[in-house]
């Protein structure tokens, strides 16, 4: 495989962690809750779907608990944030930090333990074009997956009803509530959904991307996906426009490397986050374009029982 | 349910009333205190496995109390100050960063002896303690030098500190011994703990060309297992990870600290404890070069074992003359020898490597 191969593929399996992670926090900041904990769900279900695919030899399974474990994690913020109408900030943080500590015990017997990643689907015909092949149609099963979800959230977010109903949630949850919409059903799916997506991340780093478990292999990750929401102005298509950069410039910085660059590996190495300063301080100068994406109701805690 | 965890709890405070007991009745209390969880490989495994020394000769007579993965800052030296309070009066600090906080402990408390990895403050009662990894890495290099076809050698680093830049030096150095049109690619990932990060360079050092791979200061066998399954030979530093590249690993520079922590608590139930910096190499019998690779020819093999036993006997060192930097000038002249302390705080690297060093 050639570098520049090894780049462009690369590059998409890398985005797909965060992409992953990323599209469940939009739906949930969508409906008007930001949850800061993707860090910490991450790392539960990394640990869960490394240690169910090492002891079952089925990374079906491995996904399909982390998925619930990334679920069961969120439940906690949302009945804290939702139904006991806890600052979200705080317990998202909260739930984060825990998230960490509970992975360690879970994977505390399988520290530095390793698995073997499942094939990749390979694309009869399509694989064998030059550069396009290996890049585009030789990844894994998840990666094909995750950008076809991309594509269907943003359609579903824009173009359905139930878009509607998370995004008139997300605005205005007073108003969705005097039209009929059950403001915290809602909200409550949305986060089962973050967190399944979170979930679904985790597993994906721990038994896909790196087959391997290690106490705090996330290393931040979770974080640039909560960014990359921003980053995105809350729009799929530049979250996940985002997502790919961000896979490009961790990968490019140590592709350089490799090939002799004369720059100091320590600015490569925060190269993602001064991107991510340098894009946000771009977009919020312009205040009337990031109000008309952001969630008008993004963070404040909604008390429905006033209403009535 | 509460009736059975009433009884758990009491069981819990009679244990340790009895371990308080047993304390108290001339067993030397061991307080360790490691930077990452202890897994069945990697740096605090070899920690944990060198006290296991101590273990066998002394048997009841030490007890340990090991407290893993904590983060080097506020939290470390609370514990370790809990570890003093709780009696321990031997301790072995397991990370660089610990290294202030430990030092205050030591002078506040001088009977106690403390033995600190990585640093390089010494008090009377505090020895730091280092290993030669570039005398193990200059035989890999020949190894490598065997076995490349591509004549291209890759290395996925932690962070630019003379420990990991000797250690590189000593591999490149080797490659060259055996062929000087070898080279050498470095990635430095800047964080001792990214195995995602550490897999990637792997992919992009192995994309670029190279045919051998260097885990150096990786706790994870994330680049190991990368090697086996490109099939590129791989090495790693302080404990095997044979198992995670069964065809493909090239051998390990262990850490057998064994020799070492159980001269020190020797010396500690003697009385003669004395802190001294404690740089240990081949001849310590601390740096141990394992689990060779079958597939290293024959003749390459008794080469490796003859440079070995140089080393060890101090007939030929690593940094000998002549040596040349990346730019091409002489560093040191031919007949003279790089200084302990020069190699200690290194930040250069050997004419060879292709990538340039952080500064």
């Amino acid at each position: 495989m050639s570098t520049l191969e090894f780049f462009l593929a690369g590059t998409l399996s890398a985005a797909t962690v965060f992409l992953l992670a990323a599209l469940g926090e939009l739906v949930v900041e969508k409906s008007g809750l930001l949850n800061l904990g993707v860090e910490g769900m991450m790392a539960v279900s990394a640990a869960v779907g490394f240690v169910v695919t090492f002891e079952t030899g089925s990374h079906i399974w491995g996904f399909a608990l982390a998925g619930l474990s990334g679920v069961v994690i969120s439940m906690v913020f949302a009945v804290v944030a939702i139904t006991f109408l806890a600052n979200q900030v705080a317990t998202g943080l909260a739930v984060g930090i825990m998230g960490l500590g509970l992975s360690a015990l879970i994977g505390r017997e399988y520290e530095s333990r390793t698995i073997t990643s499942p094939a990749d689907l390979v694309i009869p015909y399509l694989s064998d074009l030059p550069l396009l092949g290996p890049v585009l149609f030789q990844q894994n099963i998840v990666v094909y997956l995750t950008f076809l979800l991309a594509v269907v959230i943003g359609y579903t977010l824009t173009h359905t009803r139930l878009g509607l109903a998370i995004r008139s949630v997300g605005e205005q949850p007073s108003a969705a509530h005097a039209l009929g919409f059950p403001v915290y059903l809602i909200r409550y799916a949305t986060v089962a959904f973050g967190g399944l997506l979170a979930g679904f991340a985790g597993a994906y780093a721990s038994t896909i991307y790196t087959p391997l478990w290690a106490d705090g292999m996330i290393a931040g990750r979770g974080w640039i996906a909560v960014a990359l929401v921003v980053f995105g102005t809350w729009k799929t298509g530049r979250v996940a426009f985002g997502a790919l950069l961000f896979g490009m410039i961790s990968l490019g910085e140590l592709i350089a490397q490799s090939m002799g660059a004369r720059i100091p590996s320590q600015l490569l190495s925060s190269l993602p986050y001064i991107v991510t300063i340098i894009v946000l301080a771009m977009i919020s100068t312009n205040k009337a374009r990031m109000k008309l994406h952001a969630p008008f109701s993004l963070g404040e805690v909604y008390d429905g029982s006033e209403g009535r | 349910m509460i009736k059975k965890i009433a009884k758990r709890l009491a069981t819990v405070a009679v244990a340790a009333v009895m371990v308080q007991n047993v304390a108290s009745a001339e067993t030397l209390e061991v307080g360790i205190l490691l930077p990452s969880p202890i897994a069945d490989v990697g740096w605090s495994h070899a920690l944990v496995a060198g006290m296991d020394a101590v273990k066998a000769k002394h048997g009841d007579k030490v007890n340990f109390n090991v407290v893993e993965n904590i983060q080097e800052g506020p939290d470390a030296d609370r514990i370790m100050n809990k570890m003093v309070g709780d009696g321990a009066e031997f301790l072995l600090l397991g990370s660089f960063g610990y290294m202030n906080g430990g030092l205050k402990l030591a002078k506040r408390n001088p009977e106690r002896s403390f033995v600190h990895a990585s640093g390089y403050k010494v008090a009377d009662n505090f020895s730091p303690f280092t290993a030669k990894y570039y005398e193990g890495a200059y035989l890999m290099g020949m190894a490598a030098a065997d076995l490349t076809k591509t004549k291209k050698l890759g290395v996925v680093s932690a962070f630019a500190i003379p420990e990991l830049i000797s250690t590189i030096n000593g591999f490149t150095l080797g490659a060259r011994s055996v062929d000087p049109e070898i080279t050498v690619d470095v990635i430095w990932i800047n964080s001792w703990f990214d195995p995602a990060k550490a897999q990637d360079s792997a992919k992009a050092l192995l994309a670029n060309g190279a045919d051998i791979l260097f885990s150096n200061a990786q706790d994870t066998p994330s680049v190991v297992s990368v090697g086996e399954e490109n099939g590129a030979y791989v090495f790693n530093l302080n404990s095997s990870m044979k198992e995670y590249a069964p065809t493909k690993y090239l051998g390990v520079v262990k850490t057998d600290w064994a020799p070492f922590f159980v001269a020190s608590v020797d010396a500690h139930l003697a009385g003669n404890f004395e802190g001294a910096n404690q740089w240990l190499g081949m001849q310590d019998d601390v740096v141990v070069v394992e689990d060779w690779s079958d597939d290293i020819s024959a003749e390459m093999k008794d080469k490796i074992k003859a440079k070995q036993d140089e080393i060890a006997s101090g007939a030929v060192h690593v940094y000998d003359g002549p040596l040349t930097n990346q730019a091409g000038e002489e560093v040191v002249a031919a007949g003279s020898r790089l200084e302990d302390g020069a190699i200690l705080g290194i930040d250069w690297h050997v004419e060879g490597i292709n990538s340039p060093l952080p500064k």
